[in-house]
């Protein structure tokens, strides 16, 4: 049993002079998911085409489920799904032959693709072309693709970009399960809500640099200011009224709020991972 | 080299191939078209015999000849217009009496009659013509006459053969169904590398080479099959059909090299089409030298398939053996092993 699936130390790759990724290091643990989000530009590409041996290291190595991905590059992709941001599927072949062909290339014995196509709620379309599917429809078929070999590691780069609500809740109940089936997700997504929801840790990647890497949890602990928010009735409008709920005069500051003002609606308020990307890195992450 | 994966990769291959109706129409008319036009060629020479004549004084006999079955004589007024005549293709040969001949016959002596040739006719006509002024000599004084003949060849030298126009384009044609093939196994890899497939193959365990396999084996596989039942059909596989097909073959892998090298120069599939057209002209310019022999110098060596075409057109219209173009497979042997070797690089760093 491997503790660490994907062990990541100095990882680095230059295009020509640019830096793309910089001396990366990180672990992700066996059933894990990890959040990696970074802007546009900053090298999550680079560092999954190095984990998924598209790209060779200039510097540095990785490790997946104890195998180095350079030197046992075959090993590691029989045991590892990449599901693609765009959609590469044989567009002239139906779906279920685009799964049966990677079943056939991973070497799956007993492949039911008709299974595969159901979970991911394609049952009844099988063997449309692919050609004729929507945009939702490619991508839950790229999800699919992804699984053929039942994987230990999952390469999910931006699944859900662009997809309808009710298809980015299909594909967020299927990595869910892939957790619970044991698989470690490495997602890379621009979705601050989605990466908050599935993800266990998030890595910040900015400039080719991991910038920060924790749970949701501990990084608005340590960067995010909680806080009450509260509309109050004033003349014939609405005020906001915000109340820090890190200070130990929070409860006197409720009280008198209750006493004092008409309070209409209150709520909690977390900092978003969006507000503590911009706060640790000084970017938005949609840059 | 993993079979299971090849076996797959060929499968999926051959699907994409039939559902592509472009692939598909282009394979089918083309050979249908090859074949067709092979059929609809003559099938016989032409063994009417037209004769470009200046006789400043025209022996009686000449005007008997002239009434003689096969043969046509046109009269020129002038030995420049007869030349010309022969210079701009519209008589093979033609003769120039000597203005004295007559006098001369009567003296006893030996008249010198000049005989000029176009460059494309061929070899036989010379003896022909020969077997004519004697046969005139003949008539004229009743006796076999001495006389002598300058021989003269005009244009540049294209001496051919007797060989059917027909026969003498099938090489062209087994060619041209080869090259097509070129551009559909690029548009095939270009079609892969511009939707992204090519890169969804690659983060499975299988192995560049594996995928260089498949797409080689489907290669060779839709060039020689093409090419064989079109020889077949033609009768190409009337003399040493060994050698036919050894050259059949390397010429398909020598196709699949350059397939290969064409996808991975280009980013998609019109500029396959566009690029591919270009490979295409060149490399069928040798076959040309077998229609028209002497058309092609020299410096058409340099183009690889030239000794594509060279070989099935002395095995399959002169009748050569292993020996004769021992040379030729040699050459093209070294040259597929070198484009293969090339297109495979190349891709590799396309595919990446």
């Amino acid at each position: 049993m491997v503790e660490n699936s994907i062990i990541v130390e100095n990882l680095t790759y230059r295009y020509g002079n640019l830096l793309a990724v910089d001396h990366i290091s990180f672990k992700v643990g066996a059933g894990e998911i990890l959040g990696f989000l970074g802007p546009n530009g900053a090298g999550k590409t680079t560092t999954v085409k190095m984990l998924t041996g598209q790209l060779m290291p200039q510097e540095g190595h990785a490790i997946l489920l104890g195998r180095d991905i350079v030197k046992e590059t075959q090993a590691v992709r029989s045991q590892i799904g990449v599901c693609f941001e765009q959609a590469n599927l044989y567009e002239q072949m139906s779906a279920l032959d685009n799964l049966i062909l990677f079943a056939e290339l991973f070497g799956v014995k007993g492949f039911d693709g008709y299974a595969l196509l159901k979970r991911v709620g394609l049952a009844g379309r099988e063997k449309d072309k692919v050609s004729g599917y929507s945009k939702g429809m490619k991508q839950r078929l790229m999800v699919a693709r992804s699984l053929v070999n039942a994987p230990k590691i999952i390469f999910m780069d931006e699944p859900t970009a662009g997809l309808d609500p009710v298809s980015s809740e299909a594909i967020g109940n299927i990595i869910l399960e892939e957790r619970d089936r044991g698989a470690t997700v490495f997602l890379t997504t621009h979705d601050m809500w989605e990466a908050d929801k599935l993800c266990h840790r998030v890595a910040f990647i900015d400039k080719g640099k991991i910038a920060a890497v924790d749970t949701p949890h501990n990084l608005k602990q340590l960067y995010g200011k909680r806080s009450l928010m509260a509309e109050v009735a004033v003349g014939g409008g609405l005020e906001k009224r915000e109340i820090n709920m890190d200070t130990a005069d929070t409860a006197r500051a409720v009280e008198e709020l209750f006493e004092r003002e008409k309070v209409v609606t209150i709520h909690s308020e977390e900092a978003t991972l969006e507000d503590i990307f911009i706060k640790v890195t000084g970017r938005r992450l949609s840059e | 080299m993993n079979t299971r994966v090849i076996k797959a990769l060929l499968k999926k291959d051959i699907a994409l191939f039939m559902s592509n109706r472009f692939y598909l129409l282009i394979t089918v008319i083309g050979l249908v078209f090859y074949i067709g036009v092979y059929f609809v060629l003559p099938s016989k020479v032409d063994e009417k015999l037209s004769l470009a004549m200046y006789a400043p004084v025209v022996p009686p006999a000449f005007t008997q000849l002239t009434n003689q079955e096969g043969v046509i004589i046109k009269y020129f007024s002038d030995e420049e217009s007869l030349k010309q005549a022969v210079l701009n293709g519209s008589y093979q040969v033609a003769i120039s009496l000597p203005s004295n001949i007559m006098d001369t016959w009567a003296a006893g002596g030996k008249p010198t009659i000049t005989v000029y040739y176009a460059s494309m006719a061929p070899p036989e006509i010379s003896a022909a013509i020969v077997a004519l002024v004697k046969e005139l000599s003949y008539a004229q004084t009743g006796q076999a006459l001495n006389f002598e003949t300058t021989e003269e060849i005009l244009g540049p030298d294209m001496l051919g053969n007797q060989i059917a126009l027909r026969d003498r384009m099938r090489p062209l044609l087994a060619v041209f169904i080869l090259l097509v093939e070129i551009m559909s196994l690029a548009s095939l890899i270009a079609v892969e590398i511009e939707q992204g497939t090519a890169r969804a193959l690659l983060v499975t365990p299988l192995r560049t080479s594996d995928l260089f396999i498949a797409k080689g084996l489907l290669g060779v596989g839709l060039a020689f099959g093409q090419a064989v039942l079109f020889m077949a059909l033609v009768g190409g596989f009337s003399h040493q059909p060994l050698i036919i097909l050894v050259t059949l073959i390397i010429g398909s892998v020598m196709v699949v090299g350059t397939s290969f090298l064409l996808a991975s120069l280009t980013r998609d599939v019109t500029a396959v089409t566009g690029w591919g057209v270009l490979i295409l002209i060149l490399l069928a310019v040798p076959g040309f030298g077998t229609v028209i022999p002497g058309l092609i110098s020299d410096w058409a060596r340099v183009i690889p398939s030239y000794y594509l075409t060279d070989t099935v057109s002395r095995v399959a219209n002169y009748g050569a053996g292993w020996r004769d173009v021992s040379m030729n497979l040699a050459i093209m042997a070294g040259f597929t092993a070198l484009v293969i070797w090339a297109g495979m690089t190349a891709l590799r760093r396309r595919y990446k």
